[in-house]
């Protein structure tokens, strides 16, 4: 087994550390909460240091780059700035489009986003009344006599969907009905006639656009399904098992930024005439919380080790997102705890961590769910 | 047209510490780019790429700056190849020394060139001095303080921003520029541009195989970190200001 | 019989310098490029006659001149741009280095900053010494001399830098070498305009304001001449009040002789509280009017 790193890959991670640190600081990252948008000089520092392409296709001009690579480059990015920034949600969804999608439509989002350095579609599955339990969703296309679509239906917890310039929303074809699992993936612009939008306010994560997505009588022509007719959701979830990944490196970094603020502050602080550190209580919550990160970080990377070897991880990212989102909420937890009464103000950064982080126990599938996957797979593996 | 950039490799300063016996602590500090060499860089690429011709890189730094990783770094930022002497004898090397070293890199290397550039000084010592004598060695005029330049056939027109005026001087060519970091901002290097300079040829060896004297005319005798003045200390919280303003109102009496 | 050779463009330096010439040496010669030499503070000045409208550079064949008639065993100079430039290829063609910004010269062995002032190195050089320094170090030495100036005709360099044009940046702000209180503006401030606040507590403490290398480089804020550190301003203030600022070793080195330390910095953690004598922990737009108010 061999732990270390390419050249290339902690050469890109200094290349992230300095991104972070141009663009970076406290005041820019509040100003991006409460505007739920990053600045334009960000965005465009972004796509011109070609950290927007890794993970495309190079077929369709992105850059080919392993799983483990756009892990590390994802856990350094939140641990460097601490915060939510839209942009590898923004890459899966255009990984969608370029995997799944036409040649045409696969360089019109390249184009897009190499015009605009922004994210250039926002993906639409959850519903109000469908979230795990996806056969509950009441989207639904249906084909005109002039051989258009029609789309009508609600989409819910968008991200992105305020900033996208495009929506890839699943619907089912023709029947809203549970029992429908014909579903097909279809790209349209936000800015279509029947799309409104609904602002949804999140307890954490707010510097990332999150609505309701209402669809009214939208019409389409067959040019804008993505992939195959009834296939929507099959090819969905073969990125999914990534998209699970990335959101445990996102709070892998951001748990392991709020341990990096609470650690040394215990060398700071001083109580009862010693800093901290040395309270025993105080060193067992640090050990408590190194031993989450050391663990999410070795099982995130040989998850990813897994895909990029061509294995499924069906099971093992379940398990993985069930373990890390609720432990890196847990270290951020922790750090708040060693910060006391100052880590519950917003004089320090703990707490919106703390706050971004209990949203990925929801982000790409709630723990729950990951235990419904994992437990269902876990009894197969040891039944005799 | 041929740029060089005349750039060090130097500790990272953030991560020495300093020992018990106040000698500097290296081991935990990797090696990077000195930091004014980067806008250094950035202006010797941008320069190439404006006047379509080739950047290229020399460097007279230690021993631990002629790995792959350092290689692949400095060429991920817009040079097109590498000369570096890595050798500890470089390290403290005075800046004759440094001088001649780089001028012997250019003129095996790269004698055709039409303008070096150098940063303003380099995160050790910081005296803006090795650019002046390499340009002395290699008999070619210098402009220091440099935050523009262009081109025109032999001549290069470059903007100087001293203290308290900002000249305009027009350089024959062969010539020598040291830049201030408004010149250019580093770009950052992104993985298109790291996978490519692991291509990119470089020539990395130690002095004597260079053909560069490290014998020296300044000896160092001792670096070591100072006692420093003793400071008091005394931190208060933001509703303490009477007992600040109170100190303060003492020291200004 | 030791000899100096002093370069230096403004009067203190040229005082200032002459007088630690003549702490090492008998003999201590003036060159001056631009501008007339003071006299009276070394044993012969030489004027050097530079055409109008010339870069001082082009005066090196000139100054050389007077280097080889002098054949100093030391000089010393004034590190401003053009000087590093005449010095530096004096010592090239005497075969020395340059020891850049000395804080101190024992006898022969001359002590300088190491990595922003994070070490101080000592060196002795062979041949012909150069150092530079600001004439800081010798503030406090005496100078003496006569009153002979020589003038020095232009002698045509070979290779030739033309000056075009220049432009007079308007100095704004104070000399802060002479400053008995600074306030020191760094990137704890968040907008342009909060530096009203520096300002009005400059003016409430009877001093002037000054600023970290990137408040002036990187954010363009405050004017070249008022950063403080490593390649900067060295000032030695009374009282340096440090607003915003983190404490960098680069920065700190050049504040490091002043005489009490305040800090003003949100982030607790910040480098400068272990630095400084008093410090509050706070945002410099909260904590700034509630010391003017005290005050």
């Amino acid at each position: 087994m061999d732990f270390s790193l390419t050249d290339e890959q902690e050469l890109l991670l200094e290349s992230i550390d300095e991104f972070a640190e141009r663009y970076f600081d406290e005041d820019t990252i509040k100003a991006m909460y409460e505007n739920h948008d990053c600045p334009d000089e960000i965005a465009d520092a972004y796509r011109d240091a070609g950290f927007g392409y890794m993970g495309l296709p190079e077929s369709v001009g992105g850059i080919d780059t392993d799983y483990l690579t756009l892990a590390l480059m994802t856990e350094r990015l939140y641990h460097k700035t601490g915060c939510m920034t839209p942009f590898m949600t923004a890459m899966l969804a255009m990984k969608d489009i370029a995997d799944f999608g036409t040649e045409e439509q696969a360089a019109m989002i390249m184009e897009r986003y190499e015009q605009s350095g922004r994210c250039v579609a926002a993906l639409g599955i959850s519903e109000p009344a469908a979230g795990s339990d996806n056969n509950g969703m009441t989207t639904c296309v249906v084909k005109q006599e002039d051989g258009t679509y029609v789309m009508n239906g609600q989409k819910t917890w968008v991200t992105n969907g305020a900033v996208a310039q495009f929506l890839l929303i699943i619907a089912k074809d023709e029947s809203p009905a549970y029992e429908n699992n014909k579903y097909s993936m279809w790209l349209i612009p936000a800015d279509s006639e029947g799309v409104s939008i609904g602002y949804l306010d999140k307890v954490g994560q707010q510097a990332i656009s999150f609505v309701d997505v209402f669809l009214d009588n939208v019409k389409m022509t067959e040019a804008n399904r993505v992939g195959e007719a009834g296939k929507g959701f099959y090819l969905l979830m073969k990125n999914f098992e990534f998209e699970r990944c990335l959101v445990v490196a996102q709070g892998l970094g951001e748990a392991q930024a709020a341990m990096d603020d609470a650690a040394n502050y215990v060398s700071e602080r001083v109580a009862f005439g010693k800093p901290l550190a040395a309270n025993p209580l105080v060193r067992d919550l640090l050990v408590e919380a190194e031993t989450i990160l050391e663990n999410v970080r070795t099982y995130l990377y040989k998850c990813c080790w897994m895909l990029d070897n061509g294995q499924s991880i069906r099971s093992e990212v379940a398990m993985l997102k069930r373990y890390a989102t609720k432990g890196c909420t847990r270290v951020a937890d922790i750090a708040m705890s060693v910060y006391g009464g100052l880590g519950y103000t917003n004089e320090v950064r703990i707490g919106r961590i703390w706050k971004d982080l209990r949203g990925n126990e929801f982000a790409g599938g709630a723990v729950e769910v990951m235990s419904y996957i994992a437990g269902r797979e876990i009894v197969k593996k040891y039944k005799k | 047209m041929k740029i060089v950039a005349a750039i060090k490799v130097v500790p990272n300063d953030e991560a020495i510490s300093v020992a018990g016996d106040r000698t500097l602590d290296y081991s935990k500090a990797a090696q990077q780019i000195s930091i004014y060499d980067l806008n250094a860089i950035e202006a010797a690429a941008q320069l190439a790429a404006a006047n379509g011709g080739s950047a290229v890189a020399i460097s007279a730094s230690g021993s631990k700056a002629g790995d792959a990783k350092m290689k692949k770094g400095i060429l991920s930022r817009g040079l097109d190849e590498l000369f570096m002497i890595a050798d500890d004898a470089m390290v403290t090397a005075d800046s004759l020394t440094t001088a001649k070293a780089l001028a012997k890199l250019v003129q095996d290397n790269a004698a055709d060139y039409d303008v070096i550039i150098a940063g303003d000084g380099s995160a050790d010592v910081y005296a803006g001095a090795v650019s002046v004598q390499l340009a002395a060695v290699l008999g070619v005029p210098v402009v220091n303080n440099v935050t523009k330049i262009e081109v025109n056939g032999s001549v290069a027109t470059v903007e100087r921003t001293l203290d308290t005026e900002v000249q305009t001087l027009e350089v024959p060519l062969p010539a020598v520029l040291a830049v201030s970091p408004e010149i250019a901002e580093p770009r950052i290097a992104g993985m298109k541009d790291i996978l490519a300079a692991g291509k990119k040829p470089a020539t990395i060896t130690d002095a004597a195989a260079a053909g560069a004297e490290t014998a020296g005319v300044v000896a160092v005798e001792e670096i070591k970190a100072p006692v420093p003045a003793p400071r008091k200390c005394e931190i208060y919280g933001a509703d303490d200001v009477a007992k600040f303003a109170e100190a303060l109102a003492a020291a200004i009496r | 019989m030791a000899k100096a050779l002093v370069l230096a463009e403004s009067v203190d330096a040229q005082r200032a310098l002459a007088a630690g010439a003549r702490t090492v040496a008998d003999e201590v010669a003036l060159v001056v490029v631009a501008g007339a030499p003071e006299t009276g503070v070394a044993d012969k000045a030489y004027d050097i006659q530079l055409p109008a409208g010339e870069a001082a550079e082009n005066a090196y064949e000139t100054v050389k001149s007077v280097f080889d008639q002098v054949a100093p065993e030391v000089v010393f100079f004034e590190p401003t741009a053009s000087l590093k430039v005449i010095a530096g290829k004096l010592a090239a063609a005497a075969g020395s280095a340059i020891v850049a910004n000395i804080t101190a010269l024992e006898g022969n062995v001359a002590t300088n900053a190491y990595f922003g002032g994070l070490a101080e190195k000592k060196q002795v050089a062979s041949g012909v010494a150069f150092y530079s320094n600001t004439g800081a170090l010798f503030a406090e030495a005496a100078a003496s001399g006569t009153d002979e100036v020589e003038a020095v005709a232009f002698v045509e360099p070979a290779q030739k830098i033309v000056l075009k044009g220049s432009n007079p940046v308007v100095l704004e702000g104070a000399d802060l070498t002479k400053s008995d209180v600074i306030v020191g503006v760094g990137r704890g401030f968040a907008e342009q305009d909060q530096l009203k606040l520096a300002e009005d507590l400059a003016a409430k403490v009877g001093g002037d304001c000054g600023c970290s290398r990137p408040v002036a480089e990187n954010l363009g804020w405050m004017p070249r001449n008022l950063y403080i550190g490593v390649s900067g301003v060295e000032a030695a203030p009374k009282a340096y009040i440090a607003a915003g600022i983190s404490g960098q070793m680069q920065h700190m080195v050049g504040v490091k002789n002043a005489g009490t330390i305040f800090a003003i910095n949100k982030d607790a953690n910040a480098p400068i509280f272990k630095q400084c004598d008093y410090g509050i922990v706070g945002d410099v737009t909260a904590i700034i009017p509630e010391i003017i108010a005290a005050l």
